[in-house]
């Protein structure tokens, strides 16, 4: 089927779309964005009341993270997510082979903000900052643990989207657009974590 | 086929027995009516055992004392025993929901390794994420003159098996979920399939109350349990109003074997 057959179809079985197209890829995708977004937004208003109910102790061990660390990744997973956005617009033009290399450079980013996240939780226990170490500690595993979670899945999306780009017979631009937006998310998601855990004063 | 000859004659629409009945003896889809109302029951038992006669969620705290869990066990002691005593006869019905959640998998396009792995996966479930809780807490119910130590340790085993066991829900949500994304039969829609994945990670969270006793991360606190309840009665709100209507979709003509593309 080609693409515009495809969405015809889609169209004319999805019951979140409301006719136009006014956004990229499958309405399911947004959906998930949507409820994610509500989850983390609920984790949010937790850390929130918890931090205004004892600032003094949380703003002790926020001091203790560095700032480099939360910026350098914020940078990392922005670039990535411009990449990807890249991958897709060169994928509308037909431009495969640039729109792999970008995808390629996005998983790139998203690899570099693991390994990074993964020795920056190696410098706080090698500190003594653990999970259970105190409460804020605790949210800062759980946030940047349940972020990392959804980075891995984030993966599991640019595969299917290199793997849609690599084969011409099952390319589906709507797929594509899917994946790249599941990777906005995870970027959008870190930046709210960001601001929460390293700047939030 | 005998069953497209009984399609042709109406119900009855005198009276609601009447079409009950009309449906039991003539509908061709009754098997399958027959097992997702059995999840409405189960779901209504299930409700009515561990929120109101039991007590047991939501959860009590997790920071109680050895004397304190030995007064809960006090407290709740008959609530605990008749309830349980039902999830005793009646909990095995829950195999309907598995059941037809693996029907709704072999429905579609994908292998039918995901529906019985699924299959598998939940009937071992049960035990662990169900029964275990009844039974360890049936049994410090009916010793109340214990070691306050062994009590609290029932209680322990209790909520930690019926919380920590998420695992097994984690994997089951992410088979449930990659099967409706590969499917091409549409037999559910894609955005429960995401929806699937969300579910399945806020199951992570649960694991936290492994290691804290009070706080958010207990099993009885805003992130491990409260939130994850909200999304989880979404979710199981929107399989079972999804299952209906795959059921109602189904044409017994065209789609009465399995796998049929």
């Amino acid at each position: 089927m080609n693409n515009t057959a495809r969405y015809e179809d889609f169209k004319s079985r999805s019951e979140l779309d409301s006719g136009e197209a006014k956004y990229p890829g499958q309405a399911a995708m947004w959906a998930l964005v949507m409820i994610e977004a509500m989850t983390f937004s609920a984790y949010f208003v937790v850390y929130t009341i918890y931090y205004k109910l004892n600032p003094e102790a949380f703003l002790r061990s926020q001091a203790e993270l560095s700032l480099g660390f939360g910026v350098f990744n914020t940078v990392i997973l922005l670039t990535s997510s411009l990449s990807i956005a890249l991958c897709v617009f060169h994928s509308r033009e037909g431009n495969i082979r640039t729109a792999l290399r970008y995808c390629l450079l996005t998983v790139a980013g998203g690899l570099l903000f693991s390994a990074l996240k993964i020795y920056e939780w190696s410098v706080e226990i090698g500190k003594g900052f653990t999970f259970s170490s105190d409460e804020f500690f605790s949210y800062y595993y759980f946030f940047t643990g349940m972020h990392l979670l959804h980075v891995l899945v984030g993966f599991i999306a640019l595969g299917v989207v290199y793997y849609q780009l690599i084969n011409p017979s099952r390319r589906d631009q709507e797929i594509i657009e899917s994946g790249a937006t599941f990777w906005h998310m995870v970027d959008f998601l870190w930046v709210i974590i960001f601001a929460l855990l390293y700047v939030m004063r | 086929m005998s069953a497209s000859q009984n399609v042709a004659a109406a119900p009855p629409t005198r009276s609601k027995l009447q079409k009950l009945i009309w449906n039991f003896h003539n509908n061709p889809k009754r098997e399958l009516w027959i097992a997702w109302y059995t999840i409405i029951v189960f779901y209504n038992i299930f409700g009515i055992v561990f929120f109101g006669i039991t007590r047991t969620q939501p959860p009590p705290p997790a920071s109680l004392t050895p004397r304190e869990i030995v007064e809960w066990f006090a407290d709740n002691r008959m609530g605990l025993l008749v309830g349980f005593g039902v999830i005793f006869f009646m909990g095995p019905i829950v195999t309907a929901s598995t059941a037809l959640i693996a029907y709704s998998m072999r429905r579609m396009s994908v292998s039918p390794a995901f529906a019985h792995t699924y299959l598998i996966l939940y009937s071992l479930a049960a035990v662990p994420g169900m029964l275990l809780t009844c039974i360890v807490l049936v049994v410090g119910a009916m010793r109340p003159d214990r070691d306050p130590q062994l009590m609290a340790t029932l209680y322990d085993m209790g909520f930690l098996a019926f919380s920590g066991t998420m695992g097994i829900f984690l994997i089951g949500s992410v088979i449930w979920a990659v099967a409706i994304l590969l499917d091409k039969n549409n037999i559910l829609p894609k955005w429960f399939g995401y929806f699937n994945v969300c579910n399945a990670l806020t199951e992570v969270v649960v694991a936290t109350c492994c290691i804290y006793k009070e706080g958010p991360f207990a099993w009885d606190g805003e992130i491990a349990f409260y939130i994850n309840l909200v999304v989880f009665g979404i979710y199981t709100g929107c399989f079972i109003t999804y299952l209906k209507a795959m059921i109602e979709k189904e044409d017994p003509q065209v789609d009465y074997l399995p796998n049929k593309v």
